[in-house]
């Protein structure tokens, strides 16, 4: 059977007609366009000023970087947003995957409809959310004034804080599943004769959780809040909903600036700058994040 | 001896019962944290469903009406007739499956190379990666341009190219791992019985891993039904798709349209309902590699 072995060397081109297609494509719409972004982030090409643009060398990055305080703050708006939603998601997450981890019965549907809001656009989740926060007839009002609990109208988006812990919510709503389908996942690959070992060993099921379980998962965990991180650095669409990046910007972040520097603004060359800038950004923190991890497991070792 | 051996049963016995118990209230303690858990994920959505039925009066009901008590349709025909919502639906529907089916054909020969002849190696696995991490805000601004240039904003085309090229480092690379679950030997043999190397893959590969590519074709579908940056910016009037519709109806602060509004997000999300409950087993590996995300 070593026809195949053969064909390749009587037709090294058949693999290449066959990836043709796509690589073409992605070279017209990926690759291409990046160039060209790169090439316009050099130059200050501004859509409201006119066609004309000349190279300006640098200085759309050293802008971003030192003086566009905007930028700056959308930055530190972003982290304000992730550090907390990825904890809440990794908690919350870990603690159904847990609960889910005991049942038997019913799991596969309840697994399905947990999944749920993970699959919705955020748009349409950001937009389900902004009908329940409504003033006056928004769920969460409404339950709140049946209960007594709230007596007045209360605006969820008129203070920054108050933005900052609404846009959280919905996205650990809308995301926890995912952490929570991945830890499952990773529950279940533990082999239960290690748990029943340690049974016999004598240890509590809180020692076993601590000892056994989490040490386990710490992998499952890492790759969980990789893979939230990272998304969480192009949160856009649940903003542009749920308060346009208000009140007085406090919920701004980096991709949305970009987003309103380019079609808001329309200095193409400085919104090109920008997403570099991002793309650089959300680089080097992957990077660190392996690094740190490999640090990590290195010492343990 | 006997009231001995007694006792020690009694306590055992005991012991069983406690221990019987204890489990018991754990088990109800699981379920009900489920349930707290599925009432918090999934009440929105039983919110936003019942406040479209709803009528003026429930509406403005106070106590608040949870269940309506007069449903009716009102509203998605309102939604469709005044604010030309069914013109939008459709345009997702061919949007996504334009993408999908484009995406999938694409992508299949790619992974088809990938999984059998290891084209390109490790350096293109990398590329597809990086692809698929880059921010769309990177992708948007040159490829705006771009099309404000070749006049594609507002067509179909455009976006249905844009979709199907930013979705094929996803195909591929579930593809590539049902292509490799395939017996290469029985391809092998329709080649000595003097199929092509093409004939081989569209009578052979493609009727046995159909499944998988079912499930590349539904998360395709999801993601570009879902993708909101790309159709924000490069759509006009007539390509709008529910997604940009749905934004539409912020602009009346917190307390809008909610009759119109809650029944275009009834309409965005039922795709993902669908896809949740065919994709079961496939859930993990489709959203941890960004599936349903365009």
């Amino acid at each position: 059977m070593r026809i195949p072995a053969l064909a390749l060397k009587r037709r090294q081109w058949e693999p290449f007609a066959f990836a043709t297609p796509a690589l073409v494509l992605i070279a017209i719409v990926i690759v291409f366009p990046l160039i060209y972004s790169f090439y316009l982030s050099l130059r200050d090409f501004d859509l409201s000023v006119g066609p004309d643009s000349a190279f300006v060398g640098a200085r759309n990055y050293g802008e971003a970087l030192l003086r566009d305080e905007r930028f700056i703050a959308s930055v530190w708006n972003t982290i304000v947003l992730i550090v907390p939603a990825l904890v809440c998601e990794l908690l919350l997450g870990l603690g159904i995957a847990l609960l889910l981890n005991r049942v038997t019965r019913g799991r596969p549907i309840i697994t399905a409809l947990l999944a749920i809001p993970a699959m919705v656009s955020p748009v349409m989740a950001g937009m389900a959310w902004r009908m329940m926060f409504g003033v006056k007839y928004g769920a969460i009002n409404n339950l709140g004034r049946q209960f007594g609990l709230l007596d007045v109208y209360f605006d969820w988006f008129s203070s920054p804080f108050m933005s900052i812990v609404s846009v959280v919510l919905v996205e650990v709503w809308q995301n926890t599943p995912f952490m929570m389908l991945v830890l499952l996942a990773g529950l279940q690959s533990i082999p239960q004769e290690l748990y029943e070992s340690v049974r016999v060993d004598g240890a509590s099921p809180w020692q076993s959780f601590w000892h056994l379980t989490l040490p386990l998962l710490k992998f499952t965990m890492m790759v969980g809040i990789m893979i939230r991180m990272i998304d969480l650095t192009k949160l856009f669409g649940l903003i542009f909903v749920l308060t346009f990046g208000g009140p007085g910007g406090a919920t701004e972040t980096v991709a949305f600036n970009t987003y309103l520097v380019g079609f808001k603004d329309f200095r193409m060359s400085y919104a090109a700058a920008l997403s570099y800038v991002i793309v650089g950004g959300v680089l080097i923190l992957t990077l660190v994040f392996q690094l740190v991890q490999r640090w990590r497991e290195a010492r343990a070792a | 001896m006997s009231t001995l051996v007694g006792t020690s049963q009694a306590v055992a016995v005991r012991r069983v019962n406690r221990h019987r118990a204890r489990r018991w209230l754990a088990d109800v303690l699981t379920y009900l944290g489920l349930a707290a858990t599925l009432v918090f994920f999934l009440g929105p959505f039983f919110w936003i469903v019942t406040t479209s039925l709803k009528g003026n009066n429930d509406f403005f009901a106070f106590p608040p009406v949870w269940i309506p008590s007069d449903p009716s349709l009102a509203h998605y025909a309102a939604l469709f007739t005044r604010a030309s919502g069914l013109r939008y639906f459709l345009n997702s529907l061919t949007i996504s499956s334009m993408s999908m089916v484009a995406a999938l054909l694409v992508s299949l020969p790619t992974a088809y190379a990938i999984a059998r002849w290891r084209f390109g190696g490790t350096i293109f696995g990398t590329f597809l990666l990086v692809l698929r991490m880059l921010p769309a805000i990177a992708l948007i601004i040159p490829v705006y341009l771009m099309y404000k240039q070749l006049g594609l904003t507002n067509s179909y085309f455009g976006l249905v190219m844009l979709y199907t090229v930013v979705y094929i480092p996803f195909a591929v690379w579930l593809l590539v791992g049902f292509l490799r679950d395939f017996p290469v030997e029985i391809e092998e043999a329709a080649m000595i019985d003097g199929c092509s190397r093409v004939g081989a893959l569209v009578r052979v590969v493609v009727p046995i891993i159909a499944p998988g590519m079912a499930v590349v074709a539904l998360f395709a579908f999801i993601a570009t039904w879902n993708e909101f940056l790309f159709a924000v910016v490069l759509t006009g009037i007539e390509t709008k798709t529910m997604m940009v519709l749905v934004t539409t109806y912020t602009s009346g602060g917190t307390d809008m349209f909610y009759g119109e509004a809650s029944a275009s997000v009834v309409l965005g999300v039922l795709p993902a309902f669908a896809v949740a409950f065919i994709l079961q087993r496939y859930l993990v590996k489709g959203l941890a590699l960004g599936g349903t995300k365009g």
